[in-house]
């Protein structure tokens, strides 16, 4: 059983703890507005977000079936397989190929646009937008069905799935998982759309219940053939850009998986998944990660995976039992976990109460934090925690800080292959141009007098009260002999408060 | 928790330095003068015989999706392999003989040349007991060198730092990308990873003259992934890299705080280095190419690496393998072809053994959409100077009542390879970092 935080713990850095957990954290009058609240209270707001209107809902105009994007597809495939099996000469298939690449070039850049728009949507409802929680949320999802856009190649997939992950992520968990394995990208991501009565392809089915839904040691290898024979039949029409069953290729066989045997299809082995007991230790334990902490012991899995049972396997009161919990906000799990990139900018510009960099500079700045949104590396998604910082990501934290807080800061892009030198040419120069921080709206000029208020401002305002007394010091080695604080002084506090191993972790 | 002497010098350091450092953009020579008297503490230590300019140096080369071995080193005149394979088995005539019953994937140009030059050995048949098919639980096996029924939290090379490299300049490992390998976890978090030394440097000012990209840095970076759109031949790619989970000893803070130190002492002198050497052979514009450029020009430039590590992704062929696999190893191939011909024409190819693995091989017969499912046992393939070249252990049997759930058995254990190249290239004790007595592979 898991007890809820008693009024009495509820203040200030609880408050910051569930803003930066929850969402993307917040300035102190968010938080003081957000700590003014019963603990309750505070945790609706943010799990009941169905209820706000979201001004931030959008779909831009070329997320829609497309015949033309089909038509251009299939040529280009079509001339792929001429120029390998037709009977022209050398000289034909070599402008052939040409042309080819040509279109290929093309279709390429039009889908580094469209994901770089989708990718600066997202950023900005996370960092503007009034529903924290449900993109936090769909960013877990993104990461747990880590599907990228280099295999699915279709933007307007990808868009679908977030969108799934957006409608669907704080609902029910079967249901969930039903409309990912239907989801043209997810179709295309793990080869099910290829799969066959004759030749099932396991792909699908092995990573639904390794990495989805079970876990490795939950399944045999007999499981993942069975399962995969019952899941035949999903299918995609790429004419339409739309998910299809076909019952001609499914396998209406009989078959044993984990321990039911019938003639099941693959809606009847989500259900065999999610009711066994380890679905919800699974699941549970991936969003403890994600949200609290890498350190989860038993006894708390088993509190967390009853709590989600007793709710019918819905992740709404699950998440509001997770931030309403005591062992959630122990001193074991608050400050203590390392920002992912994608935390770390919306935070920071939150912070500095600045806009997002322009899209192509957001982009290259959580990439090179390691994090290259809706193109995770591979489909186990981003490792986390630790792995977050090496010493080439901290060097790109620090360096990034400078740009948000000073401007006009070098970006140091570079392309590996000459089609994309313009890109990077040109998130430089637009980093270039960036401009610094008000920090006017931080420090008025009335709080500058004393360098030790001004300090205190700042920890509350960035660290939320856990910088060490040697780092404090520094500061005040800094700030102490400067009389009159002008913007930039404060900026290069910022900065430095910034570069410290403190505002890495939330 | 105990903390260690060098440890809590280092945080004492970073604390006057690194938010020390980043006050002092009016002050530039400050930064400098730290880091050239902490260099200098770190070149009068004891670990210098772990880490000196003239070892031995392994480059640790990831193949990462599952390399299909049996297209890779091919038992071409085998009639099992015709057999399972009438779709995607390489035509007899294409293949670039070894002998009257293997060779290698007509892609593999670069290694056949190494291979007639006497400096590239082929381990046939490496895997380990109850072979696992998942990508993250295989490569996490083979990262940290473990059994199939154990999970070890620290990599062996971490182990390898823990037990021979104490206090060593964080530059003994070298992992060339964003994110560390899982192999490079350890107690004490040893190592640096790095991308583009034009960026891996804190920009201790404003932007202006230290600002500027030099024109000659050419790119380490990848600004996006291999293309996209070319029909279905990225089919590998839902395998682009796998790197693991990191752990250390100690809190969260103290990693942060290790990491960004070791950043720092290391940034400057990398950045240094690859401004000042010039690779001596062309490689190719790929990833892997431009990775193998970089430990080019760091060798080079002396820097005191035992190991480095590289990857190349892409190799989890289920569609279509036949491209895609030819892509992959032509500049698997081509890549190492002009390291060593770099290295040859430095002078170091002889302190340098290359070491390729992979997480495991593919099914033996080939599934429906023209490629291959997760199999077991794969062939391994160690390049060097000195290496015993030729063909070692036995390739598996392809004979179906030898298979094992349709997929080769192993011959070799890779942690005897492992135990090989650190008895006898890093001249080591392998035992304490492997946790058991594996037989060397002899190798060297």
């Amino acid at each position: 059983m898991l007890s809820s935080l008693p009024g009495s713990k509820w203040n200030y850095a609880t408050a910051a703890h569930l803003l930066d957990r929850a969402g993307f954290g917040g300035t102190p009058d968010a938080i003081e507005k957000l700590a003014a609240m019963s603990p309750a209270a505070a945790v609706a707001s943010l799990v009941d977000y169905q209820k706000i209107p979201d001004p931030f809902a959008s779909t831009p105009d070329w997320a829609r079936p497309d015949p033309e994007r089909i038509q251009r597809y299939e040529q280009i495939q079509r001339m792929f397989r001429e120029e390998k099996e037709s009977a022209k000469t050398e000289d034909e298939k070599r402008e052939q190929a040409e042309k080819r690449r040509l279109l290929v070039q093309e279709a390429q850049r039009e889908q580094i646009r469209h994901l770089e728009e989708m990718r600066f949507d997202w950023l900005k409802r996370m960092a503007n937008g009034p529903r924290p929680l449900q993109e936090k949320l769909t960013l877990f999802w993104h990461g747990h069905f880590a599907t990228s856009a280099i295999k699915v190649r279709d933007a307007y997939f990808i868009w679908l799935q977030i969108e799934t992950f957006r409608q669907k992520g704080s609902g029910n968990w079967l249901d969930l998982l039903e409309a990912v394995a239907t989801d043209p990208a997810m179709l295309v991501w793990l080869d099910q759309a290829q799969s066959r009565r004759e030749h099932p392809n396991e792909n699908f089915a092995r990573e639904c219940m390794e990495l989805f839904a079970l876990g490795e040691g939950h399944y045999t290898e007999k499981d993942v053939t069975e399962a995969a024979r019952a899941m035949t039949g999903w299918s995609l029409d790429r004419a339409a850009e739309e998910y299809r069953y076909r019952p001609r290729i499914h396998d209406d066989g009989v078959k044993t998986v984990l321990g039911t045997t019938g003639t099941l299809d693959g809606r009847d082995v989500l259900e065999i998944i999610v009711a066994q007991p380890q679905a919800a230790r699974f699941i549970t334990g991936k969003l403890w990660k994600f949200f609290a902490s890498e350190n989860l012991p038993d006894r708390l899995a088993d509190a967390l995976a009853d709590a989600f049972r007793s709710g019918g396997n819905n992740f709404a009161p699950f998440l509001r039992t997770l931030f309403s919990c005591e062992e959630f906000y122990s001193d074991t799990v608050m400050h203590n976990q390392v920002k992912s990139p994608v935390q770390w900018l919306v935070n920071s510009v939150r912070l500095l109460q600045r806009d997002l960099p322009p899209p192509i500079v957001a982009t290259q700045m959580i990439k090179s934090l390691g994090q290259d949104l809706l193109l995770p590396p591979n489909v186990k998604g981003w490792d986390g925690g630790l792995s977050w910082i090496t010493t080439n990501t901290l060097l790109a934290r620090y360096n990034q800080a400078a740009i948000l807080v000073m401007g006009q800061g070098s970006l140091g892009a570079e392309a590996s292959r000459p089609g994309l030198k313009r890109i990077a040419e040109r998130a430089n120069e637009m980093a270039r141009q960036l401009s610094p921080a008000d920090v006017g709206k931080i420090i008025g000029d009335d709080d500058r007098r004393d360098s030790a208020a001004v300090i205190a401002k700042l920890e509350k305002h960035f660290i939320q009260g856990h910088l060490t007394e040697a780092h404090r010091q520094v500061l005040r080695d800094y700030l102490e002999p400067r009389a009159d604080l002008n913007d930039q002084d404060i900026r290069h506090a910022i900065r430095l408060l910034m570069s410290t191993p403190e505002y890495q972790v939330t | 928790m105990k903390t260690e002497p060098a440890l809590r010098t280092r945080r004492e350091f970073l604390r006057t330095s690194v938010l020390g450092g980043a006050l002092t953009w009016t002050v530039p020579a400050f930064l400098a003068n730290t880091f050239s008297a902490l260099q200098a503490e770190a070149s009068g230590s004891a670990t210098q015989s772990a880490t000196g300019k003239d070892s031995t140096i392994l480059v640790v080369l990831q193949m990462a999706g599952g390399n299909d071995g049996l297209n890779t080193v091919v038992p071409y005149a085998n009639d099992y392999y015709r057999r399972a394979r009438p779709r995607i088995g390489l035509p007899a005539n294409s293949i670039l003989k070894i002998n009257d019953a293997v060779g290698l994937h007509p892609g593999l140009t670069g290694f056949k040349n190494l291979y007639d030059a006497g400096q590239l050995s082929v381990i046939q048949g490496v895997g380990y007991p109850n072979p696992n098919r998942s990508h993250f639980r295989s490569t996490e096996i083979w990262q940290t060198a473990s059994d199939a029924n154990t999970v070890e939290r620290y990599g062996w090379i971490g182990r390898y730092f823990d037990n021979a490299c104490r206090g060593a300049d964080p530059t003994v490992g070298v992992s060339i990308g964003q994110q560390m390998p899982q192999a490079f976890s350890a107690k004490t978090p040893t190592g640096v990873s790095l991308e583009n030394p034009q960026s891996f440097r804190f920009a201790a000012g404003r932007s202006g003259a230290n600002g500027e990209m030099n024109a000659d840095e050419k790119s380490f970076r990848e600004l996006n992934r291999p293309p996209m759109g070319e029909g279905a031949e990225n089919s590998g790619a839902t395998i682009g890299a796998i790197q693991g989970p990191t752990a250390h000893q100690g809190s969260v803070m103290d990693f942060l705080e290790r990491t960004a130190l070791d950043a720092q002492v290391s940034s400057d002198k990398i950045l240094a280095i690859t401004k000042r050497v010039e690779n001596q052979a062309a490689y190719p514009a790929s990833q892997l190419g431009n990775a193998l450029k970089l430990v080019g020009k760091l060798i080079g430039g002396g820097l005191p690496t035992r190991i480095y590590y590289v990857s190349q992704g892409g190799y989890d062929t289920h569609t279509n393998q036949t491209g895609q696999q030819e892509r992959l190893l032509q500049d698997l191939g081509n890549s190492v072809k002009a390291f060593v011909e770099d290295l040859q024409a430095q002078g170091n190819f002889q302190r340098v053994l290359v070491m390729t693995f992979s997480e495991f091989g593919r099914r033996v017969t080939e599934n429906a959409n023209g490629g291959t499912d997760h199999g077991a046992a794969a062939p391994m393939f160690v390049i060097g100077h000195k290496v015993k070249s030729g063909l070692h252990g036995k390739y598996p049997s392809l004979a179906p009542q030898d298979l094992v759930n349709g997929d080769l058995q192993y011959n070799v254990d890779f942690r005897s390879v492992y135990s090989g190249v650190l008895e006898e290239w890093l001249k080591t004790k392998s035992q304490p970092i492997l946790g058991a007595k594996f037989k060397p592979l002899t190798l060297v």
